[in-house]
């Protein structure tokens, strides 16, 4: 796997496409591994996109006693392996950004596995292909870090400077997720 | 194993056993490119894959276009004739269902004229089919009553283009261009939600530093990261555009070449829009003075700017004015018929554009020729070999058609493809003349609100089992491929006009065997109008994704920049808008005290008759709702969930309410996909703008009451 997945929160318009298309994807028995939210409904239109961080040291995995989350050698954090899974949800409370979810019809985990048959051969997931304002991409490192270079020069140029109390006005616009 | 499909780079996935069949999505003007996947032994529709090589949308998809293959074999489709008997719909025989509508037509045009028939059509159907619409009415049942719901969605803008470009093409320049404008000034468009594949253009060009300017009363979207807010009161929105053009007068940022030589009025204009100040301006639309100059300012400086707006402004009695007005804004800069910049509307309907160009308007002959031309209409009888005699007169609009319900004119309606039991305002008036009808047939996929009061119900195709053409909103005609065959004993709506054609004797003016048959004569009927598709074939569309009308020969390629060298009119000059800002047909009274407007979600698109058949898109918006600032709520005593009833003069329904601060604290806001007695078009205002006949559905007076 070359790419990334890209997140611009910023771009965000709250319409779950990546949601709906998340359930198109592989085996995923039209359930959504991934999800939009609201920042504050009250204050603002302002929605963000969440999906598995892909984390280095994945919490999900360090607290499962059965050791069924696998990660492969990309770096993708899989959904837990069925004949493995234990059904005890350490990994749903354990995750920092609650992307595991449980199925209590099927007895087990299921998360956001980056789609990893499509990830695997360079195609975008279907969350990152349709998302109509790009907050969602999947792109190669050295695009991704061009894109930051840029918006943070467009941030200086608009004197847009994340100020205390106010950082959910400016959400951490991107942040790029390794697979190295 | 899988196997990947590589076009310019970039990778489909198609699963073994399965092939992808491209085509574009059913539901808005956007007409997003997508591949449909159908599994190849049994040919049903499985899912749906990115379509990355269309110039449009780039395989983007919004929630609605990404589920929208679920529609098609939907278990409540409609699969056979329904007929009504004692009030509840039995399965029936084509040869019943069509026997009785024999009857019924022939019994009531012996009994009261041809013109006690009529005609309800849509514009989510392909052209071919918008083009039988206005045949068969005319042609075939011989009535004058004939209209569709583009009066509910486009007909202010069609009206604003006409008088001010002399051309109706909803957007003067192709969308991919929008990527290099350095302004959007967008009004009355809730663009990520009711577009939201646009917003990619619009998000690339702020990457490069455009700046956006949003006018609407709610905190929408994109108006969340514009440059400037201008969160004006429902129904002033021709103050704000005469406010803009006095500034844009008085700072100097008026393009003096070009109006001089391209657009008439323009001394008028200056003097019309004089009173206009800032400060004016901000008494009648609410926004502050400071905004309203710091717009003029961006707008003025831009060198390539957009204007454009959607059914906000439009749909208002005064739609048609706010339309030129804001087009008049685009030519003081000298912007129209040039690189990156224009004025473009939204079309909220898949073939809005295609639809009102081929004769279903009761004024219009195809090719947006007008009826009441005898030219025109010597033209097309001798398209369709009739004689000029028998094409029936000029009609009424959608929502004027029941008024000629309730006086007993209109006896029958075919509706086809639409559903104004919940789209048209005054909803109640509506149901009450379907059941004021002595025959209804309508022709739908599924039973629609409008269908349940049918007496015969034909099922018709669903967009994914026919071809065709459409054309989007940039005016790129389009081919929409056949995916699946017809579910269950469904037929394409050319199908059933031919057999209601066969049983009124007139079988010979439908001679067709397929959709292209229809193409190919529709090509000759547009041919010398206005909107002249005789250049366009189904193989250059193919091969040159989509051609862009006018294109009047085949050598012609096509038009994707309006207006390069002049305008639609006489004398080739466009008109500015002159015009005065007038209150809109309804305001706040004591009894009445706030404004009520209505939109989109982005989960459901128009009356919801397919996308609330959709567990996702019901799952994230299942019912309608109230949205309100917390400072007018807290004067009654509102909590976030609590239940209010609505009251205007027309009718009351009651809705939850949802607080928040991105909405004008003198307005609320209700989603309207949804029927019955949740269909708040009970409640909206039926007054028409005089030209375009389009209802007030975006500003009424409203009273709230806690429950």
């Amino acid at each position: 796997m070359n790419k990334i997945m890209y997140l611009e929160f910023e771009r965000c318009i709250g319409c779950r496409a990546c949601q709906a298309a998340c359930r198109e994807c592989g085996d995923h028995d039209a359930k959504e591994r991934n999800y939009v939210e609201y920042v504050d409904f009250m204050e603002s239109r302002q929605t963000y996109p969440m999906l598995c961080m892909q984390c280095k040291e994945p919490a999900c995995a360090r607290v499962c006693p059965a050791n069924a989350i696998q990660i492969t050698e990309e770096g993708v954090v899989l959904s837990a392996m069925e004949e493995k899974c234990i059904g005890c949800r350490n990994c749903t409370f354990g995750c920092p950004f609650g992307i595991p979810k449980f199925d209590f019809e099927e007895n087990k985990m299921y998360k956001c596995d980056m789609c990893y048959d499509r990830t695997k051969h360079d195609i975008a997931p279907m969350c990152a292909s349709v998302c109509p304002s790009e907050a969602i991409r999947f792109i190669d490192f050295d695009e991704m870090q061009a894109l930051r270079r840029r918006r943070t020069q467009m941030n200086l140029v608009e004197g847009k400077k994340p100020k205390e109390g106010n950082k959910w006005e400016y959400v951490p616009e991107f942040f790029g997720v390794y697979s190295d | 194993m899988s196997v990947y499909q590589v076009k310019d780079g970039v990778k489909n996935l198609i699963k073994p056993g399965e092939k992808l069949i491209t085509t574009h999505c059913c539901y808005c003007g956007m007409q997003c490119g997508m591949h449909i996947r159908v599994n190849e032994k049994s040919g049903k529709v499985v899912g749906v894959e990115p379509r990355y090589d269309w110039p449009v949308t780039n395989g983007k998809m919004c929630p609605k276009g990404v589920t929208a293959y679920q529609t098609i074999d939907h278990k409540e489709r409609i699969k056979t004739p329904l007929i009504k008997k004692n009030g509840q719909f039995v399965e029936a025989t084509w040869k019943e269902a069509l026997d009785l509508i024999e009857e019924n037509y022939k019994r009531l045009q012996r009994e009261h004229g041809k013109d006690a028939l009529s005609v309800f059509g849509g514009v989510s159907m392909t052209n071919e089919k918008c083009y039988l619409v206005g045949k068969y009415a005319r042609a075939v049942l011989g009535t004058r009553y004939i209209d569709y719901n583009g009066r509910f969605c486009m007909s202010s803008a069609a009206g604003g283009f006409m008088k001010t470009f002399g051309i109706d093409r909803g957007s003067t320049l192709p969308w991919p261009e929008l990527e290099h404008t350095d302004c959007f000034f967008m009004a009355g468009t809730n663009t990520a939600e009711c577009h939201p594949t646009s917003i990619q253009w619009l998000w690339k060009a702020k990457d490069k530093g455009a700046k956006l300017i949003v006018a609407d009363p709610r905190e929408v979207p994109t108006a969340r990261v514009a440059d400037v807010h201008l969160d004006l009161k429902p129904g002033t929105d021709s103050a704000l555009a005469n406010g803009m053009m006095h500034l844009l007068i008085k700072e100097g940022y008026v393009d003096e070449a070009y109006v001089a030589e391209r657009c008439n009025n323009y001394e008028e204009l200056k003097d019309s829009v004089r009173k206009y100040t800032p400060k004016y301006t901000s008494e009648i639309t609410g926004v502050a003075e400071e905004k309203i100059i710091k717009a003029a300012h961006i707008f003025g400086q831009s060198p390539k700017s957009v204007v454009m707006f959607a059914r906000g402004v439009e749909q208002q009695t005064k739609g048609v004015d706010n339309v030129a007005l804001y087009s008049s804004m685009a030519l003081l800069r000298g912007q129209v018929g040039k690189f990156a910049s224009g004025v473009a509307t939204f079309t909220g309907q898949g073939n809005g554009q295609g639809g009102r160009e081929h004769g279903q308007k009761a004024d219009a002959l195809p090719g947006y020729r007008k009826i009441n031309d005898p030219e025109a209409v010597k033209y097309i009888s001798g398209v369709w070999g009739i004689n000029p005699s028998e094409m029936p007169k000029e009609g009424v609009s959608a929502y004027e058609m029941f008024d000629e319900i309730q006086r007993g004119k209109i006896r029958a309606m075919h509706v086809i493809c639409s559903n104004p039991a919940v789209s048209a305002p005054n909803t109640e008036y509506i149901w009450d003349g379907f059941k004021k009808l002595d025959f209804m047939v309508v022709s739908d996929f599924f039973l629609s609100e409008t269908a349940e009061f049918a007496d015969v119900v034909l099922p018709a195709t669903s967009w994914a089992e026919d071809e065709g053409t459409t054309t989007n909103l940039e005016g790129r005609v389009i081919r929409i491929r056949k995916v699946v065959e017809p579910i269950g004993e469904s037929k394409p709506d050319w199908e059933i006009f031919k057999m209601i054609a066969e049983r009124m004797g007139k079988g010979h003016l439908f001679p067709y065997n397929n959709a292209r048959e229809i193409f190919e004569e529709f090509r000759i009927a547009s041919k010398g109008g206005k909107a002249d598709y005789y250049g366009i074939t189904w193989e250059r569309i193919e091969k040159e994704d989509g051609v862009f009308w006018p294109c009047p020969s085949e050598d012609h390629p096509g038009t994707p920049t309006m207006f390069k060298e002049k305008f639609g009119t006489p004398d080739g000059k466009a008109n500015l808008a002159v015009v005065k800002w007038q209150e809109p047909g309804e305001i706040p009274t004591p009894e009445y005290p706030h404004i009520l407007t209505t939109g989109r979600v982005v989960f459901h698109y128009l009356s919801g008759s397919q996308t609330r058949r959709v567990d996702f898109l019901m799952e994230q918006c299942p019912l309608p709702y109230v949205e309100m600032h917390p400072e007018l709520a807290s004067q009654y005593n509102l909590l976030n969930g609590d239940k209010v009833k609505l009251t205007t003069k027309r009718s009351h329904m009651e809705l939850e309410v949802r607080l928040t601060k991105a909405i004008r604290k003198d307005t609320i806001f209700v989603p309207y996909h949804w029927g019955k007695e949740l269909a708040v078009n009970q409640l909206t205002n039926p007054a028409l703008d005089p030209t375009s006949r389009m209802p007030e559905f975006k500003v009424c007076s409203v009273k709230i009451e806690k429950i």
